[in-house]
């Protein structure tokens, strides 16, 4: 069975941006601050599928930033390129912060480790010994990541409701043609990272049971709830208008 | 002083050792090595205010770094404050009005309209001078966006947990009216007043129609929330 090729979807309606609304925010690029972007130093590629359904499955570009040596956030994107499509967000935490998690918690997140020793985690343009001393301890982390663009169905726009995702655990998850296609694209081969990376080790204490879905599939279901009712009127405390 | 903002009520958000020095070299390297292209194509901050969807009387000041992909689309990072040191707890999408018509009305129940916040000086550029971005402005003003919070900072919560959350844009009624001592701690923190801005954007045209489907809870008195169900996963092999 063979998974969607995300790369030759339909662009995203709209016009083309017009050029003065490029010299703005070109302006607006060069005179602000960017603090929390900056701290973005780091482009991991990964595949996730849907929490509820393997057979779909999304090739997913990683921009990362530490919070502090036991926490990533991280922006998923469709493409590492100038018009990638930001379609999610993964955070990454240690083994130690993961057990500090309630069970119930604990379902939302999948575990890096196999992900990791198979080749298929991997950072684009970084030598292999380089990669390794970080890959090392991302081996040991738990990711909990949630799309918001299911780009994998033709979706031109960010349509519908967050899905929990999910990664690899195993051999035979992951579609041929979608990691031959990385391989292919980036020069690398993922059985021969494999053999690099056999001395790695997961988590300490092995990955916990309720990590991955707790064993099930996840899907996400819309609620609608009655609006809590405010307290105070704020219109009554404004001052001005 | 950026090791005090990410601490609340004492207690790290998120907890964790500092960075090695190791760790410090690694980022540096990958840094030199890797090109990064969809981050650097951010090229806008903007702080505004934003309030769940599920329960409005919570309401936090947001700052979105936002890159244009075209002239009706937008996708913004939000985190939630300016600093280096801040959170990333969630992602907006703006569209222009012709595209949010196109969407199915289902869809539209799950986004906001920006008028009033931009009317209303809450959505600022900091560092901007109002005139340079009065353009952008006058284009955002009758944009819609969706926007899923997926860490509770402002509850304290210490690491994400839980399902994304809807979130709602301020408005001119009741429920959607933003507390005024968040918007005073915002406007001191960046030496700017929302009331002059107000002022200055009389000017800015109202769009002639917000669609009453975006803003669903004015009109409906609901709100939304993401339940995660336990269900039956559709496989190829085991899983995990």
């Amino acid at each position: 069975m063979e998974a969607v090729n995300v790369l030759t979807h339909p662009q995203i309606p709209g016009e083309p941006t017009q050029t003065s609304t490029t010299l703005l925010e070109k302006a607006t690029a060069t005179i602000q601050g960017f603090g929390p972007v900056n701290k973005i130093h780091q482009h991991l590629c990964a595949f996730h599928f849907y929490g509820h359904d393997m057979t779909r499955q999304v090739e997913a570009h990683h921009f990362c930033g530490h919070q502090n040596e036991e926490f990533r956030q991280c922006l998923i994107y469709d493409r590492p390129d100038d018009d990638g499509r930001l379609i999610g967000i993964e955070y990454l935490v240690s083994e130690e912060l993961f057990l500090t998690l309630p069970d119930e918690e604990k379902r939302f997140w999948h575990s890096h480790e196999f992900e990791v020793k198979s080749g298929v985690l991997f950072m684009p343009g970084v030598p292999g010994p380089i990669q390794r001393q970080d890959l090392e301890k991302v081996a040991k982390t738990y990711g909990k990541v949630f799309h918001f663009w299911q780009v994998d169905r033709g979706d031109s726009l960010p349509l519908g409701i967050p899905q929990v995702m999910m990664a690899m655990t195993r051999d035979g998850q992951l579609y041929e043609n979608l990691s031959q296609d990385v391989e292919k694209r980036y020069n690398i081969s993922f059985a021969k990272e494999r053999e690099n990376r056999a001395y790695m080790t997961g988590p300490a204490h092995g990955i916990h049971p309720m990590a991955n879905g707790g064993g099930q599939g996840l899907q996400t279901v819309l609620r609608e709830v009655e609006c809590k009712p405010v307290g105070v009127d704020h219109s009554a405390a404004r001052v001005f208008v | 002083m950026e090791a005090a903002a990410a601490e609340q009520g004492g207690e790290k958000i998120p907890p964790g050792k500092p960075m090695s020095m190791e760790q410090h070299m690694l980022d540096k390297g990958a840094q030199m090595l890797q090109s990064l292209k969809p981050v650097k194509q951010m090229n806008q901050h903007i702080c505004t205010f934003a309030l769940y969807s599920h329960d409005m009387t919570r309401q936090i000041e947001t700052h979105h770094f936002v890159t244009r992909l075209n002239q009706d689309f937008l996708q913004c990072a939000v985190y939630d404050s300016g600093d280096s040191t801040a959170r990333l707890i969630g992602v907006e999408y703006i569209v222009s009005d012709k595209i949010f018509e196109s969407l199915p009305p289902d869809e539209q129940k799950l986004w906001h309209s920006h008028a009033y916040e931009i009317k209303s000086g809450l959505l600022v550029n900091p560092r901007v001078p109002e005139m340079v971005v009065r353009p952008e402005l006058e284009n955002l003003a009758k944009t819609y966006g969706k926007f899923w919070c997926t860490w509770q900072t402002d509850r304290g919560d210490k690491l994400p947990m839980g399902p994304p959350v809807l979130m709602m844009s301020p408005q001119p009624v009741n429920l959607g009216m933003v507390n005024p001592d968040l918007i005073v701690k915002r406007d001191d923190k960046y030496n700017i007043s929302s009331e002059a801005l107000k002022n200055a954007r009389i000017e800015i045209p109202e769009p002639e129609w917000i669609n009453p489907q975006a803003d669903y809870w004015k009109q409906h008195g609901v709100g939304f929330f993401i339940d995660v169900e336990a269900t039956e996963m559709k496989k190829i092999v085991p899983f995990p």
